[in-house]
């Protein structure tokens, strides 16, 4: 058996938990054993609050599952559990809290060694024409609608507080995960600040937010909403620069 | 390409790990030079590499890597040695390693560090690999010895041989891991110093120490254990053959408080100390 040959059977070997021919099957044990824990702490690691919420036999069966559906591929562990997040979604439809407290578990773990930034402060919010201004995030920043209060879920469980049960929210709230200085952050949105967002992630000015919030509110809500998300999103280290 | 010219012995260090980065950040240690595990730095940058370059200010760091992959028939990925060299262009290191394995094929990683057939294709493979690496890297490799728990029907020659080989094919060095041959010589029932013996001595850049489990049916190479007696009594043995070789204790879980990986450091130290004394 030639050398490729030889790497094939055993990879296929390990990842299907069978012994490839000609090899101790004690010391494929070990293989196995390595190959499948490891990427089951892998997982708990990445997905520690999670893993909090559900119970470790409950987070450790459903991880298991996982490993036997997909093989990694990245040069890094920390990538493995990529996929982990729709996998939940299918693993519990009527629960969206879990796989919302894994989207923030996953992304707080994205932004801790996520690019650097400098970020702009307060003071630097200013403008000739804010209506064409458009806003640059920090390359960590990362959002996503919730239907659940998994932010709330989230932060009592690192709070080592008993958490709240699980309630569907309004629609279009939403979470927002992001590095400020070394340190990772979150906090969830409301419905206004969530398509705010969205829009000035896909590059709307700052006149366009005002717009899509003067469908819906009259002029002074809206002046206060825009000017509201974006001194929170300045204050909280979000925003690296504005494009005049 | 040239390769920079080998660094010479760099005393007793520790392999670094989260729950001390603040006892090396907040006071000076009494420690030489640390090892960190590169992939851990292999980021695009917040606190892990913001500790680093604090920690690199105040000591000699080496580079040690699990997932080159040196040994698999898909080659080096030129993506990942990127990052590597990035990494160790920030950080200067003392020299970098990784481990004498192959991890996965055909695009896929068992992030484990999968025994190699020591045959004379697997040598020729091995060998184009690590010219492949030290040209993308622009330095020399230093090659660790992992255990092993099986061997292969096509197996031409033992460990010891083929790194010898590979030495002189590749001028890269070896990184001796002493918990490794123990396992590896236990697992397989081999003689640790006739494998030493067959090594190309002054080839070793650095030696590793630390602790294994036993497993149900062989040796495990767990890292998860002080350094237990029968591998320090090898260490006292080889490092009076060794000479001034760089030695690390290397501890990858059920991590201590930092004392007590220390007082093996210095344990280290004092058998070298005493094998210099009884060479001399």
């Amino acid at each position: 058996m030639n050398l490729r040959d030889r790497q094939r059977a055993f990879a296929s070997a390990l990842f299907t938990g069978t012994v490839p021919e000609g090899v101790d099957p004690r010391g494929m044990a070990v293989h196995a054993n390595n190959y499948r824990s490891q990427l089951v702490a892998c997982l708990r690691d990445s997905y520690e609050k999670t893993a909090l919420w559900l119970g470790d036999g409950v987070f450790d069966a459903a991880a298991s599952r996982y490993v036997e559906r997909h093989v990694p591929s990245s040069w890094t562990l920390d990538a493995y559990g990529e996929s982990f997040i729709p996998f939940l979604e299918q693993a519990y439809p009527a629960d969206d809290e879990v796989a919302e407290l894994a989207w923030l578990d996953w992304h707080l773990r994205r932004a801790f060694s996520g690019p650097d930034a400098d970020t702009i402060g307060v003071g630097d919010l200013a403008a000739d024409d804010w209506d064409r201004v458009e806003i640059d995030f920090v390359p960590t920043l990362r959002f996503r609608p919730v239907r659940s209060n998994a932010v709330a879920i989230w932060r009592a469980i690192a709070d080592g507080v008993s958490p709240p049960a699980p309630v569907a929210v309004e629609q279009g709230v939403g979470a927002r995960v992001w590095r400020n200085g070394l340190s990772p952050q979150f906090a969830s949105m409301t419905a206004d600040e969530s398509a705010c967002l969205d829009l000035a992630l896909t590059g709307a000015s700052f006149g366009e937010l005002c717009d899509y919030l003067g469908r819906t509110h009259d002029q002074e809500r809206t002046t206060r909403i825009a000017g509201g998300c974006l001194g929170a999103w300045t204050a909280e280290g979000m925003i690296r620069g504005l494009r005049r | 390409m040239s390769h920079p010219s080998p660094i010479p012995f760099h005393g007793f260090g520790l392999g670094l790990r989260i729950p001390h980065y603040t006892d090396f950040l907040e006071a000076p240690q009494p420690i030489d030079f640390l090892e960190v595990i590169s992939e851990n730095f292999m980021v695009d940058g917040g606190k892990p590499l913001d500790v680093l370059m604090r920690v690199r200010e105040g000591y000699p760091v080496a580079l040690h890597g699990v997932s080159m992959n040196i040994g698999s028939s898909d080659g080096v990925d030129s993506h990942y040695l990127r990052r590597l060299r990035r990494l160790a262009e920030r950080v200067d290191p003392l020299w970098v390693s990784d481990h004498l394995c192959w991890t996965g094929i055909d695009g896929h990683n068992s992030h484990d560090l999968l025994p190699l057939p020591y045959t004379g294709e697997a040598l020729d493979l091995v060998a184009d690999n690590v010219h492949a690496a030290q040209d993308a890297l622009g330095r020399a490799l230093v090659l660790e010895n992992p255990s092993t728990y099986l061997a292969f029907p096509e197996t031409a020659m033992g460990e010891a041989a083929f790194l010898r080989e590979l030495c002189a094919r590749t001028g890269c060095f070896l990184l001796l891991d002493v918990n490794n041959i123990y396992v590896s010589a236990t697992n397989h029932g081999f003689d640790p110093d006739d494998w030493l013996e067959r090594l190309p001595l002054d080839r070793v850049r650095q030696v590793h120490l630390a602790g294994h489990s036993r497993g149900r049916d062989m040796l495990v190479d767990t890292h998860d254990a002080p350094v237990p007696d029968p591998v320090w009594a090898l260490y006292a043995r080889f490092i009076e053959r060794l000479g001034d070789v760089a030695v690390m204790i290397e501890r990858d879980d059920s991590i201590p408080p930092l004392p007590e990986l220390l007082a093996e450091v210095a344990h280290a130290r004092d058998l070298a100390d005493a094998a210099r004394q009884h060479v001399a």
